[in-house]
């Protein structure tokens, strides 16, 4: 098993050595035009210029005012569900050798992942009932 | 020429875990962190781990650390308006910290010395981790499942309106 | 090259070295700042120390257990910090601070 894994296509930490180079790259990319703006721009520092763009109207409050917490609460349930979703990468992959070895394995595949993912739809279901999801 | 690779690495590592815990302003402590998060993907592909590498990029670096932010934002928190402790009680957790870490590597040199094993190095691709954990860890896969929901509810209960 | 000389080249006591250094810093981190949150991301530093640690052996003695057991350990940090700054959130909205010295009406 593991010999015949060993022969096929799999990448080796030095197979990323293009992402470092892209990495490298961009990097110098915005860094250099950040420095770039920053030397050649001109500088003008009236109140005016710094000002929020607010079409001619006086400005009022500051932007950091507190917001709902139906934002914050969708942003936990977005990381819940975020790292559900990890755990069906490694099944769509087994899922695939699983049924082509035969029906049965399989098939115990998709009812183990159909628990998981039913309990989570149980989650789910408690959210919508529960009216978080829900905008006025 | 992957040994500097790692040198490198970890210097980044370090040096962000560094800055995270003395930075003044938690906006820019949040920012260090995911720098920390990225160069430890790295190092999960020295270790040819790719899959987890991607998951530390997805979980932690892009769904944890902006609710890190997003809490930021919501509790107006972006200026440092954090009280500072004592200068005696500073030095002390510096000495302690210092004093663990002397601990752990000193009990490591004396204690273990661990011996290179016939290496398989395709533990981390992706069919092999989905094979060990539906088959071993098939039961804590679904109690994950459990642990979701009780945190579902647990969120919607704390954050609900009065 | 092949992977299992790939994975060789960087020595395992570097590894644990290098976890045991992120570990203490969370650490010090925790007994550094009063603000709860950076406490949270000094408790992530601590727990993605465990997990290089972790992936490090696992890559080394060739097992996948290590590695899925990384996986439980990011599940779990994700619904610890939901709750965690959930429960943060509304302690700022009762008392106006997440100071953690403020956080004493339990003491006795």
């Amino acid at each position: 098993m593991a010999a015949e894994v060993a022969v096929a296509t799999i990448s080796a930490p030095h197979d990323y050595l293009p992402i470092i180079v892209q990495l490298i790259v961009v990097l110098a990319f915005v860094g250099g035009t950040i420095l770039a703006t920053h030397f050649l721009g001109p500088k003008r520092k009236s109140k005016a210029k710094l000002d929020p763009f607010e079409c001619g109207i006086e400005i009022h409050g500051n932007a950091r005012t507190p917001f709902s917490i139906k934002y914050f609460l969708v942003a936990i349930l977005f990381v819940l569900f975020d790292v559900e979703i990890i755990f069906m990468y490694p099944w769509a992959v087994n899922f695939k050798e699983n049924l082509s070895v035969g029906f049965e394995a399989g098939m115990n595949n998709f009812i183990q992942m159909s628990i998981f993912l039913g309990v989570v739809l149980l989650g789910f279901i408690y959210v919508i009932k529960k009216g978080v999801l829900k905008w006025d | 020429m992957l040994l500097y690779l790692f040198y490198i690495l970890s210097a980044i590592t370090v040096g962000c875990a560094l800055l995270t815990i003395f930075s003044k302003n938690p906006v820019y402590s949040v920012l260090f962190v995911i720098a920390t998060f990225f160069s430890i993907a790295g190092h999960f592909i020295l270790l040819n781990a790719q899959f987890l590498a991607i998951v530390q990029v997805i979980v932690y670096a892009g769904a944890i650390m902006v609710l890190f932010l997003t809490v930021l934002m919501y509790l107006n928190l972006n200026k440092s308006v954090e009280s500072s402790k004592p200068l005696l009680i500073k030095i002390a957790a510096m000495v302690s910290g210092g004093l663990l870490f002397l601990v752990l590597i000193a009990s490591f040199k004396s204690g273990l010395s661990i011996a290179p094993t016939s290496v398989r190095g395709d533990a981390g691709l992706i069919k092999n981790l989905g094979n060990t954990l539906f088959t071993e860890y098939l039961f804590p896969f679904e109690a994950t499942a459990v642990l979701f929901l009780s945190t579902m509810a647990g969120a919607i209960t704390l954050t609900r309106k009065k | 090259m092949d992977i299992t000389t790939a994975v060789q080249q960087v020595p395992l006591n570097n590894y644990i070295v290098l976890s045991i250094m992120l570990f203490s810093i969370g650490v010090m981190g925790m007994l550094l700042r009063r603000n709860a949150i950076i406490a949270f991301m000094s408790i992530e530093l601590m727990l993605n120390a465990v997990n290089l640690l972790m992936v490090a052996f696992s890559a080394f003695k060739g097992d996948s257990s290590g590695q899925v057991f990384v996986f439980f350990i990011m599940v779990v940090a994700a619904a610890e910090v939901a709750i965690g700054l959930a429960i943060l959130a509304m302690v700022h909205r009762n008392s106006g601070s997440v100071d953690i010295n403020h956080l004493n009406k339990l003491k006795w």
